[in-house]
């Protein structure tokens, strides 16, 4: 056990193969840290940064990694202002476990509440103190969370933080947002992503940067430190996290984070090989785009390839003929159908694709399709018409 | 309580579509089936009116529900097609022996011509015995690389503008999800398209590609087709089932996210700045490769050699094997040459005939093959070769070699090495 770095007592093993004590490790983590914000130069000197924690293992120890860059008084210094926030479910242990993790450093965190996310007139919070919630707009969300299937409830959590950390970023005068996934988590998000069909939007969700919106970045600086690396890292500092981030079980995010799990083991390369993956693919770039039209809950750009036949037109033509008797066809017609039976569909709300591509992407409009209740039909509505 | 069908027939519905949670009654299925893959294929514009088509027959369920399908197709909406079965025999006793009669009988139901292409005759291997060299992991290679070439060599003896293939939505969803895995960004590109084959090669559609797995078995029970259902007797350790086994895991849940994972597939796209390999023509065998020389002919030429993992794995584990390897030859190679110069040539000429066999044999072409003719040619120019150099001046085409092991794959610095030792194909 001799660290492969320096030649002193190894204390980690990392990929099952690779020594290293514990202060080459840490070394090698801040440096990864650091390296991800400067290699794609960023930053600009103290700029607002909006730092949005979970009081999950990988937001303990970029509140750590942080702290520490900071207080650092030589040319490495982080030069940051950062602004933290926490947006909570209602949980308030978690809310006060968060405070005190940042009294630890003193720093103050923003607490919001992820009921917000309809409230039109955000204001500037109090630090350090529980959220005031709007009665109207908890129960607003939480209908729109009743009896959703749990993949589709882990996905639009996802876009409803991701909205709410840029209202917040605006309101507090910040251009970036760091958050905390890993690589593991990535490349879980990954696979996620392809297998409810963002396979288009993967460069933002998945990559450094989300630039989605106009004015407000997403940062993704811990993108090359792996699961394995944080636990590590924790161990060393002797950093406790508040809870685990887990996705809903029997949902498609908690099954491929299982699959992941368990191919990692045998084959340890899997998970830099998905993100690696993720690296090389892009976004689809058409310059004869006149106006650009955005989803409006995932603000994913709805201009789309040109394909003859994709899967979307597929699917909503298997819904066409499962609501049509077997009929005696004309030869010549395209699609083996009469004209008007289109429009028989389309008249009978049936579709199984509501609002594509006019205010929603084909995922969350997979996803509208599937929280059937009325009330929060209307909830969304409101949405699309706003 | 029985669900009523969903198109107001007034029967009962016989099950529920996983593409869109609609019911569905016998016969209203049928006929949203058979739609559904003629909306594939004219809005796809896989087929023009009067092209011959070899159907990829297996003799397994998509295949025959594909051959039943496409003849019913042609049949109703006056495609106006020559269709035709084609099949490939890797030689697997207990389990193609068996499917390939299920294909004749494929051929009598559906009065289609049927021809059968077989690897022993091919490449002079049968899978048993390829199985038998190199165990029970990674044969799969072997196995998909060679098929996907005889598939070409069967189509270019029967001269049809295109081969239609058995792939299904979860055989695309599953290859995306294990390119993703492999991090394979190529191939991630290129396997959801519903037409695939670069310029000079015969195309390949896939007409079932937005049809579900599970309504193919229904289909084909429904319809009473007969099939072949058992598994490849070597397929359980294939790296595949890893993707597989998410799949399924994933289908459980959410029944739509096979269509969700091929509609990522088509709308995603590859970053300009990446590069990718570009497809060409083998400089031996002649067809479609991403290499000099194809995957094909390095796995065949390990083969062949006794060094059968050498198309397995990185570039830099075969380059060494062939290095041992070619030090070993290179001692032996000396006494000989010692001995007697004419033992080489003689030794080549005997190699060789794995290959060259194959145009005389029975199933394939009675010597009109171009593929082989191609071949033949290939390996006269690098006998003449041999000729001019070997005997002499040995250290010229070992110089070749390092010029060609910069590229990036070491299939390329086999053939280098081939030609400067004399060993022959």
């Amino acid at each position: 056990m001799i660290c492969k770095k320096c030649g002193a007592l190894g204390t980690i093993t990392l990929r099952k193969k690779d020594i290293y004590c514990d202060v080459c490790f840490s070394i090698n983590i801040v440096h990864k840290f650091r390296g991800c914000i400067g290699k794609n130069k960023i930053l600009s000197k103290d700029e607002n940064v909006l730092i949005c924690l979970s009081g999950g293992k990988g937001s303990t120890v970029l509140l750590d990694l942080i702290h520490n860059g900071i207080v650092l008084d030589n040319h490495k210094k982080l030069r940051i202002r950062p602004l933290f926030l926490h947006i909570s479910n209602g949980d308030v242990d978690r809310i006060n476990n968060i405070i005190k993790q940042c009294k630890l450093y003193s720093f103050d965190v923003y607490i919001a509440n992820i009921a917000d996310y309809f409230e039109p007139n955000l204001k500037i919070l109090n630090t350090n103190s529980l959220p005031i919630v709007n009665a109207e707009h908890n129960e607003k969300i939480n209908n729109m969370f009743k009896d959703i299937p749990l993949s589709v409830y882990n996905d639009m959590m996802l876009k409803i933080k991701r909205s709410l950390f840029i209202k917040y970023a605006k309101l507090l005068d910040c251009e970036l947002i760091f958050t905390a996934e890993t690589t593991t988590s990535l490349a879980i998000n990954l696979l996620s992503n392809i297998s409810i069909g963002r396979g288009s939007q993967i460069e933002n969700d998945i990559g450094f940067m989300d630039n989605r919106n106009e004015k407000i970045k997403i940062i993704r600086p811990m993108k090359d430190i792996s699961q394995e690396e944080l636990d590590n890292y924790m161990r060393i500092k002797q950093l406790t996290c508040i809870n685990f981030d887990h996705h809903q079980e029997n949902s498609i995010q908690s099954v491929i984070s299982n699959f992941v799990g368990d191919l990692q083991e045998n084959f340890p390369a899997t998970v830099s090989t998905v993100c690696k993956t993720a690296d090389k693919i892009g976004l689809h770039n058409d310059n004869k785009i006149k106006k650009d039209m955005k989803c409006i809950i995932c603000e994913s750009n709805l201009n789309r390839k040109n394909l003859k036949l994709s899967a979307l037109e597929a699917t909503e033509f298997s819904r066409l003929v499962s609501l049509l008797k077997p009929q005696p066809t004309p030869i010549n017609s395209n699609d083996g159908l009469h004209t008007e039976d289109w429009a028989v569909v389309n008249s009978m709300h049936k579709s199984m694709f509501p609002f594509i591509h006019k205010t929603l992407c084909f995922s969350c409009s997979r996803n509208y399709a599937q929280m059937s209740q009325s009330q929060l039909t209307q909830t969304i509505q409101e949405l699309i018409l706003t | 309580m029985p669900v009523p069908c969903g198109t107001g027939c007034g029967k009962n519905a016989a099950l529920k579509r996983p593409k869109t949670g609609d019911a569905l009654c016998k016969e209203c299925f049928f006929w949203a089936f058979e739609t559904e893959i003629h909306f594939t294929i004219t809005k796809g514009e896989l087929f023009k009116r009067g092209d011959s088509v070899a159907v990829a027959a297996s003799g397994g369920k998509d295949s025959t529900v594909l051959a039943h399908t496409l003849k019913t197709l042609n049949e109703r909406y006056d495609y106006g097609l020559n269709l035709m079965l084609l099949s490939i025999d890797e030689g697997i006793t207990g389990y193609r022996d068996d499917s390939l009669e299920t294909v004749k009988q494929n051929r009598d139901d559906y009065e289609m011509p049927l021809k059968i292409l077989s690897y022993k005759d091919l490449y002079g291997w049968t899978m048993d015995e390829i199985v038998a060299q190199i165990g029970r992991k990674n044969n799969c290679t072997f196995c998909g690389v060679f098929r996907r070439q005889a598939l070409d060599r069967g189509a270019a003896l029967l001269g049809v503008k295109c081969i239609a293939t058995g792939h299904n939505a979860d055989d695309i969803a599953e290859t995306v999800l294990m390119n993703v895995l492999r991090g394979d960004i190529a191939r991630l590109k290129r396997c959801t398209a519903i037409t695939t084959g670069s310029e000079g090669t015969i195309p390949r559609v896939k007409p079932l590609k937005y049809t579900y797995e599970k309504e193919i078995v229904m289909y084909a029970h429904y319809k009473k087709l007969v099939y072949f259902s058992t598994e490849c007797v070597f397929a359980p350790n294939a790296y595949r089932g890893h993707a597989r086994a998410l799949l399924k895991d994933l289908e459980k849940i959410r029944p739509t996210c096979i269509m969700d994972i091929i509609y990522s597939g088509e709308t995603m796209s590859i970053k300009e700045e990446v590069t990718l390999p570009s497809q060409r023509i083998c400089t031996r065998c002649k067809f479609v490769s991403s290499q000099e020389v194809c995957k094909a002919c390095v796995l065949l030429e390990g083969l062949n050699k006794g060094l059968p993992k050498l198309g397995i794995g990185k570039s830099s584990k075969a380059k060494k094997m062939l290095e041992e390897y070619n030090a070993r030859q290179n001692t032996l190679e000396q006494v000989i040459d010692d001995l007697n110069d004419t033992n080489i040539k003689k030794k080549s000429g005997k190699k060789r005939n794995g290959l060259t066999d194959k145009c005389n044999s029975k199933t394939c072409c009675s010597g009109n093959c171009n593929s082989t003719q191609n071949n033949m040619e290939d390996n006269s120019k690098i006998n003449s070769l041999l000729d001019e150099y070997s005997l002499k001046e040995t250290d010229k085409p070992v110089q070749q070699l390092n010029d060609v092991s910069d590229d990036e794959e070491g299939c390329s610095s086999s053939c280098g090495r081939l030609g400067g030792l004399g060993v022959g194909f």
